[in-house]
Formats: C-alpha cells, structure tokens, sequence
C-alpha cells in the first residue's frame, strides 16, 4: 500500500506552480472525504454550504429542487433551528431524465408561500447537478414563481460539478445573496463588509480602523437581522472584500449599484497585515494609526513564543485561514511547521515558494488525496491546528481555529495564538 | 402535492444505503458523483465514517466529464486508486448525474476489471430512491459477484442480511449477534457488518440466514434458490433496554408503529395488536394485514389518522402537526440521522 502522498515545500516550490504533481490535483484522482473534503461539500451543523448561505437574506425561505440524496444532510441544520426555513420538491427518476419537473416548481412555490404564517421576504430555490445537466434556466422559472407568488425569488445554484470553474458554487450564491438589493443614494461615510455569512470578530481593529477613516456605519449581511437591514446594504458607498469569493459579488454589485469595491487578503504575518492596512488607508484618503493594534499582537506572538519555545505544529485548511500563509506566518515567528494538509493553487503557491526559503522540509499533503486513508504521522508535531489536522492527529492538542464568527487582522493572529495556548495548556494539565 | 416536504428533511437516498452494505468489506467504492453525493454519505448518513475507515471515494466528476462522459478518465482515477491501495475489489455506485446521462455501467465494470485487475460491481442507484432499494440492489450483485459455490454446512451458525446502520440504528453488530446467539447459534456473522468479504464469499457455510431488513429479502431469496440455504425473516434486534421500555409501555387504544418493516415486527412482537407504516419497502412475506406503505408527508398525516399512540422517529412528529395522541420515540437513522447509542 502507498503511504500518504507528500512533498516537501523545497521540491514543490522547485517543481514551479505548472508541474505541481498529479496527486495534489483533485480532478486527477478520486477524492478523499477528510474533513476538510466533508467541509465544502457537506457542510454540516458547522459551516456554510449553499443551502444554509442562501438563506443569508433575512426571513427568506429556501425550496430546495433536487432527488432526495441532494437535501439528505439538511436534516443537520435543524439543531440550528433552519428547519422551519427548508422546503423539498422530490425528484424522481423521470424528472431528472425529462425536466417535467420544472413545471412544478412555481406550484410548489406557492404551497411554501401558503404554509407560512407570515410572507417571506425571499423564496431562495436552491438547484443542483441535475439542472446544471439539464440547463435548467432558473432566472425564467423564478420569474415564473414571483407571477405566481407575488414574492421575490432568487435561484441558488449547488452545481458541484462546476466547483473549479470560474464561479463556482460559493461564489454564485455569496451572488445571490445580495441580488435583491436595490440601488439607492449611497451614504458617503458608510461601507460594507463583504466575504463570509457569518461577520467578523466584535474586537477586530479593522472596525476601528474604518471608524477612525470616517466610517460611521460599516455593514455586514450576517449582522442584518430585518430585510430593511439587508435593504441599507445598498447604501454603502464602498465594498470591502476580505475573501476572494465574495469578488464575484462585489462585482455585481458595483455594476447594478454602482458600489465600488476593495480587496483586501486575511493574513497572519504581522507586517503584511500592516502593510495592507496602510494601503486600505491611503485608498480612502486616511492614514491609520495601527501601532498600537500591532504592538498587542507582537507583544501576543513574544510571549507565546517565549512560554512554548520551539515548538511543532501541523496546519490544515478547516482553519479560519489560508493553511499555506499561515503556516509561512508561523514559521517566520518561530514555531517549526512540519506538516501542511491543504490545496495548493495558483493564488496560494506565493506561500509556497516563500516556505520553500524558510521552512524547505515542510511537508505538504492533499486532503483530498485518496492516500491520506493510509496517512501516519511520521514527522514530530507537538499541536495541530484545524479541525482536518485535529483529524489526522487525535492525540494531539488541537487549536481548531474554525469559528463562524471571522478573524481578521491583528486581532486574527491574538486570538489565533491563545487558541493555540489554551490547546497546549490543556495537554500539560493532562 | 406530491413529493412536497414542508416538515421532514429527505430519507437516507439509494447511494447511500449500497454504500452502507458495501462500507466494512475490504473494497474501494466510489460515488460516481461532483463531491456533494461522497459528502452525504461520508458527513451524514455512514455514522462510521470517524470510527472505521473505508476506501468509499468520490469520482470527483466534473461538468464536462458529465458532459462529455469521459469514463475512461474516471477509470483511470479507479486504478490509479487501486495501484495506490490495492484491495480486493472495486465497486462504483451511482448517483443523479450519471442517471441524468445514461452511464452505461456494464461497460463501465468491464473496463474497471479490465483495467484494475480486480471484480468490480456497479449498483445502479440514481439518488431519487430510498436507502433500502440501494442495499437491496448492492446485496444482491454482492452475493451474485463473490458466492461461487455451494460449501459444506457449518452446524450453529448464522448469517445475518440486512444489518446497517441504517436500518438498525446501530453503529456495531454487538447487539444483533449477541441476541442472535441467544437463540441457540455459536457464530453469528453480520454479512457487512463487523465482517469483511470473506463471509461474503463464504456465505453458503452458514446453517441459517437471517434477514432483518426488507433490504434483505431478494438476497435471501437469491441464496435460498441458489444454494439451498435455509433463510428466515427475523425482527431486527432492539437494543435491551429500549426493550424495557417497550415492556412497560401502556397500550390502549391503536397504535402505529413507523420504521422499516422488521424492526416495526420486533416492536410488534413486544408490545402485540398494531400496525406498521413504512416509508421503506413494504414486504408482504414480513408484513401483516392491516399494515401500509407511506408515500409521503400529506400521506402519513392521511394514514395516522385515528391512531392513538405513534411508536416512530420523533423527527416525524413535526409532519403530523394535527396529531393529539401519545407519542413513543423508536429512532431510525435513514429517517434522522439518530442511533440508538
């Protein structure tokens, strides 16, 4: 049998973004459900797939149109209380042949319109591989439900298949989402936050930052709890992207409302977040004062350093960060990464080659290699961090760094490292 | 309207229950799916998945894949996987999207065998089906692929089909076997359960078959025609002290029980006079009179009516919103997602 597949950060980086070998591409071999596979596609009680991100707009309602196996593991968002909020049109076998089904949805429509005891502000009609193969064209049958319903509805599209293409499903429904929007008068001192359904840590120094620019109100879609709020959303005068798959969106927006957009990375290095801050100030004409945001998180990564010196650690993807820069972040103040589980792509592979120069032995694993059933620990890894590496190393403290609520900034990289402290405290109470 | 489900999440799909019978035997089975059917499987309906490895892969299909139905390529992930993992067999279950373009799946075997070395069995499931047609359809190539042969009767044992998490609630075959030995046999094996192919192989040794859950029964009748085995429909075990509690409970007036149908006849047999409603396949060889199959939510809150006491799933109770009687939870992981541990 082969022993989980790896490559060391030195030769991956020498290999060059082009000959990154076969095993750590997904549509080369067959895919392992390590946690990480399981988090984007099967998001469970935990995280965001399509069907909970679409119902992101306040009191919207979701019909989803699909063969039974497609809505199976809703039944865990009920612990979360969504189940008065999901719908199911069955498919049969006849249906995903034909398509008769489509004629049905605007009835079905109207039955979860009728079910209610109140009218909900969206019907969000979630398809999946089936319509995609059929080509279904939703924008039609949602018009056709609105006649029927008098009630917006917008389609999300769960099209596994096209999970590496330009928009892939993620994307599209962080779209959605903010398709209902209206363009209005934009508010010159206020901004939203776009990137993730769920919003970032109250004790981010990026709210004050932004507040001390100017902005009176900064927004954001999970903090939105009447579609009134969601409706606001449209008055920003500027979108601040912090994750790549809400460009789409933001994209969008700014063409339908006129709003533009700024994107900025999560990262752990200290000075890039400085670095990136300055230049968000110099785009909104301001000079932020950041020193003493960063002191505290330099301040924050001295004494953990100092207290668990040299230590070990194995990084995954389920982690409120980009597994590749946090390890480099890692690294560079100090703690030895042996081993990253994570996938490498062209806009991560800038890591890579930086690893290569100050960690060249790191061994780099796909979560999604078949393999990694035969995966052994065979390097010295003193804590894991991510719920994939807490996976592969269960006797291991683990930092699982997933909250929904996001980190971000300064304030990213304290709270990573006390989640990292309290891991290792709990072992030596052990 | 019809297939409408305004309280209830969808039932454990056919994927998921081949992949269930086929998990524990020792094979490399892959969902010929994007990633989202593996997912269900793996994150929800295989409460095995964190305790006991199995090689069940996603074929990791992309659109033009679909499209362009290139089967070579997912062939070549398929030997490529057994190169790396070298198992017994290879087996390819299937989901919406190769029912949507009519994957040829005799050809697909052919090629797999030819190109991995190693049998490989198809189970045609399309995702719109239950768990039980899917166990069904995988039992039975299982037995039809790897049974060659009539062996010599092996006196005191049994075999057990038709036992998955599934359709028991159980994550381990302790409680069936144990209760199953209670009955006078020395070994007891539950055919994918706690036990790898070789019983599968070795199935005509055992003095008696059991089956537990309707998923069993072609299997059984298969085994019955073809190697002259003794086969019986059982009550699928409970576990002791949801027994107890059955024992105790008070029963007057009519009573449904909801589950599949052999675990509804354990009940039944506890408790005497009811009737059993199955979303699952309805078996005239387990069934009795008077019980009913159900086709959905408007016809469960249509066939529970008059029934005073309701022995199911307590997730079921939201779609039955009329409903006054009295309520006993019998969990059903294709229903909820709950075992009874």
């Amino acid at each position: 049998m082969t022993d989980a597949y790896y490559i060391t950060a030195a030769d991956l980086a020498a290999k060059g973004f082009e000959n990154t070998p076969d095993e750590l591409m997904s549509h080369k071999h067959m895919i392992y459900s390590s946690p990480a596979t399981l988090d984007f596609n099967s998001p469970g009680a935990k995280g965001f797939g399509v069907k909970r991100a679409g119902l992101a707009i306040p009191g919207s309602v979701m019909l989803l149109v699909a063969p039974g196996c497609c809505g199976r593991n809703t039944a865990l968002l009920n612990e979360l209380g969504y189940n008065e909020r999901f719908f199911y049109l069955l498919l049969d076998d006849t249906d995903i042949v034909t398509g008769r089904h489509l004629t049905k949805i605007p009835k079905a429509c109207r039955e979860v319109c009728e079910s209610l005891d109140y009218t909900p502000t969206a019907v969000m009609i979630c398809i999946t591989c089936v319509d995609a193969l059929l080509g279904t064209d939703m924008e039609r049958v949602c018009r056709k439900c609105e006649d029927e319903t008098g009630v917006p509805t917008v389609p999300a599209y769960m099209y596994a298949l096209t999970r590496e293409k330009r928009l892939p499903p993620m994307a599209g429904v962080r779209k959605s989402v903010y398709s209902l929007l209206k363009p209005q008068k934009r508010i010159s001192n206020e901004c939203n936050i776009l990137g993730y359904f769920s919003h970032v840590h109250d004790d981010s120094e990026l709210y004050d930052l932004l507040h001390s620019a100017g902005i009176k109100k900064v927004r954001e879609l999970s903090r939105c709890s009447t579609i009134d709020e969601y409706h606001d959303l449209s008055r920003a005068n500027f979108n601040l992207v912090i994750n790549a798959e809400a460009r789409y969106a933001a994209q969008d927006m700014e063409k339908r409302l006129g709003i533009p957009f700024i994107e900025l990375t999560r990262m752990y290095r200290l000075d890039k977040i400085r670095n990136q801050y300055r230049l968000l100030g110099q785009a909104l004409g301001a000079e932020f004062d950041d020193d003493k945001y960063y002191d505290k998180a330099k301040t924050a990564v001295d004494n953990f350093i100092s207290k668990h010196g040299k230590i070990s650690a194995a990084v995954g993807e389920c982690v409120n960060a980009d597994s590749f820069e946090l390890a480099l972040a890692l690294t560079e103040y100090g703690i030895k990464v042996s081993e990253i589980y994570g996938t490498v792509g062209e806009r991560n592979f800038v890591f890579i080659k930086k690893l290569a120069q100050v960690s060249p032995d790191t061994r780099i694993f796909s979560n999604l290699s078949p393999t990694m059933l035969n995966y052994e620990r065979k390097t010295d890894i003193d804590v894991a961090i991510g719920v994939d590496a807490g996976y592969y190393h269960p006797d291991l403290p683990c930092a699982q760094f997933n909250t929904e609520e996001q980190p971000f900034g300064y304030e990213g990289v304290e709270r990573l490292l006390a989640e990292l402290d309290e891991a290792l405290a709990k072992e030596e109470k052990k | 309207m019809k297939k409408f489900l305004r309280y209830i999440s969808p039932l454990a799909p056919d994927d998921s229950g081949a992949c269930s019978v086929l998990y524990e035997l020792g094979g490399i089975t892959v969902i010929c799916d994007a990633g989202g059917c593996a997912g269900n499987v793996c994150g929800f309906d295989e409460p095995r998945w964190f305790t006991k490895k199995s090689a069940l892969f996603s074929a990791g299909l992309r659109d033009m894949d679909a499209i362009l139905g290139r089967d070579d390529r997912l062939v070549a992930k398929l030997a490529l996987a057994q190169q790396q993992l070298e198992r017994d067999f290879t087996a390819i279950v299937g989901t919406p999207v190769p029912a949507v373009i009519a994957t040829d799946y005799k050809a697909l075997e052919r090629m797999a065998e030819k190109k991995t070395g190693v049998p490989c069995i198809t189970v045609q499931t399309d995702g719109t089906k239950l768990y039980d047609k899917g166990e069904e359809e995988a039992y039975l190539r299982l037995f039809k692929t790897f049974a060659k042969e009539k062996l010599p009767t092996r006196k005191g044992t049994a075999a057990v089909i038709g036992a998955t998490p599934l359709d028991t609630g159980f994550i381990t075959a302790d409680t069936i076997v144990s209760q199953i030995k209670a009955e006078g046999f020395e070994e007891v094996k539950c055919i994918g359960f706690d036990s790898g192919l070789d019983e599968v192989k070795n199935i005509s040794r055992f003095e008696k078959i059991f089956v537990i859950s309707p998923a069993g029964i072609r299997a059984g009748n298969y085994l019955k025609d073809n190697f002259s085995l003794d086969v019986e429909v059982h009550g699928c075990p409970l576990p002791g002290e949801y027994t107890d509690k059955l024992k105790d409970l008070r029963t007057g007036g009519r009573t449904l029980i909801i589950h599949q149908q052999m675990t509804a006849n354990a009940v039944r047999d506890i408790i005497g006079d009811s009737t059993c409603g199955t979303f699952f396949m309805l078996d005239k060889t387990a069934a009795q009179e008077g019980d009913f199959h159900i086709k959905d939510e408007e016809d469960l809150a249509e066939k529970a009516k008059g029934f005073d006491l309701i022995i199911a799933d307590i997730s079921l109770k939201r779609a039955l919103p009329e409903y006054k009687g009295e309520w006993f939870d019998l969990p059903h992981f294709a229903v909820s997602g709950r075992t009874f541990q």
